[in-house]
């Protein structure tokens, strides 16, 4: 890395947001600037910059909106004090902003508590998703998708007749083409219940830098 | 409403109830904080939409017609102001105290 090409990077950070930012500010610090940052597939992109007169630091701040004209609102306050708004949407949740004036604030917050609030609606929103999808488990359950037989017999989520019988390639190539519908089978109800427990430890790490950060 | 559960106040939600006596944006009420407080008091932007996002949900501030598309106004509601009305006359009281023992004239 020269400062000289665009560069990017995949990461992921699952919520430990001032890890996030000191990590941006080691790149920045090598000659870039934040360009974009794609947060369902961690990639950040980052461009070469030259003369500036201060660091241009990221901040990011967490908030979904409802609103279009309520989000271009918060992006305006943001932008009024000297804070572009590099990356995020309306409802992505994750906003970052590049500090773009000098005489700009040091942080995006003055106060711990609202420092901290960040982490609420972060748990907010696992939760929240959690809390939906919790009773959708709870059908699949009653409809018996959580059958732990499966792992056992789980010969029986091959259905191709007289798979078991054959031999050599013939026998390979059936089974492997197989596979993935028989997995789909068996297993998709526990890949749910998997999706909704990561949910759920999501809500609660958020919930737990929520009260780290008050204090 | 009881209006008592808001108090006492915290610097910053003070402040801004204070600035939006006349109606204004969100910058707007972080250079009147700034200016109101001789500079001792600089709200930053991701604090300043928190307050004002909490302050709406309270009922204490309202969101007024403004000319400005992009940006909102705010001005103090009714409850707003008695609140401050309630938090002033709390203050009042306990510099009244201070007044009426020891401490008068201690600085």
């Amino acid at each position: 890395m020269d400062g000289s090409r665009n560069i990017k990077k995949y990461k992921f950070f699952f919520l430990d947001i001032q890890k996030e930012e000191k990590w941006i500010l080691s790149i920045i610090r090598q000659g870039y600037r934040l360009a974009s940052v794609r947060t369902g597939t961690g990639r950040y992109d980052f461009v070469p910059c030259h003369f500036m007169d201060f660091e241009p630091v990221i901040k990011i701040d967490f908030r979904t909106f409802r609103k279009s004209d309520e989000f271009e609102n918060y992006i305006a306050l943001f932008e009024d004090s000297g804070w572009n708004h590099v990356s995020g949407t309306k409802t992505g949740g994750a906003q970052y902003f590049e500090k773009a004036r000098a005489t700009a604030s040091e942080d995006i917050f003055s106060d711990k508590a609202s420092r901290a609030e960040r982490y609420k609606r972060i748990a907010n929103m696992w939760l929240g998703l959690f809390c939906v999808y919790l009773p959708l488990s709870a059908v699949f359950s009653k409809n018996g998708l959580y059958n732990f037989n499966t792992f056992i017999n789980w010969k029986e989520l091959y259905l191709t007749p007289g798979l078991w019988e054959m031999t050599g390639i013939r026998f390979w190539r059936a089974f492997l083409f197989e596979t993935p519908f028989a997995f789909g089978r068996g297993f998709s109800g526990f890949l749910f219940f998997l999706i909704v427990i990561f949910y759920v430890f999501f809500g609660i790490k958020a919930l737990y830098w929520y009260y780290k950060e008050k204090k | 409403m009881n209006l008592d559960k808001y108090l006492p106040l915290t610097e910053t939600t003070y402040y801004i109830l204070i600035a939006l006596i006349e109606p204004g944006h969100g910058y707007y009420i972080m250079q009147k904080v700034e200016e109101l407080s001789s500079g001792k008091v600089r709200i930053a932007a991701g604090t300043m939409y928190g307050a004002i996002d909490n302050l709406l949900k309270q009922g204490l501030i309202q969101s007024v017609p403004g000319e400005d598309k992009r940006r909102k106004v705010y001005q103090i509601s009714k409850e707003g102001r008695k609140v401050l009305e309630l938090e002033i006359s709390r203050l009042r009281n306990l510099v009244k105290i201070a007044d009426n023992n020891e401490l008068k004239g201690a600085n």
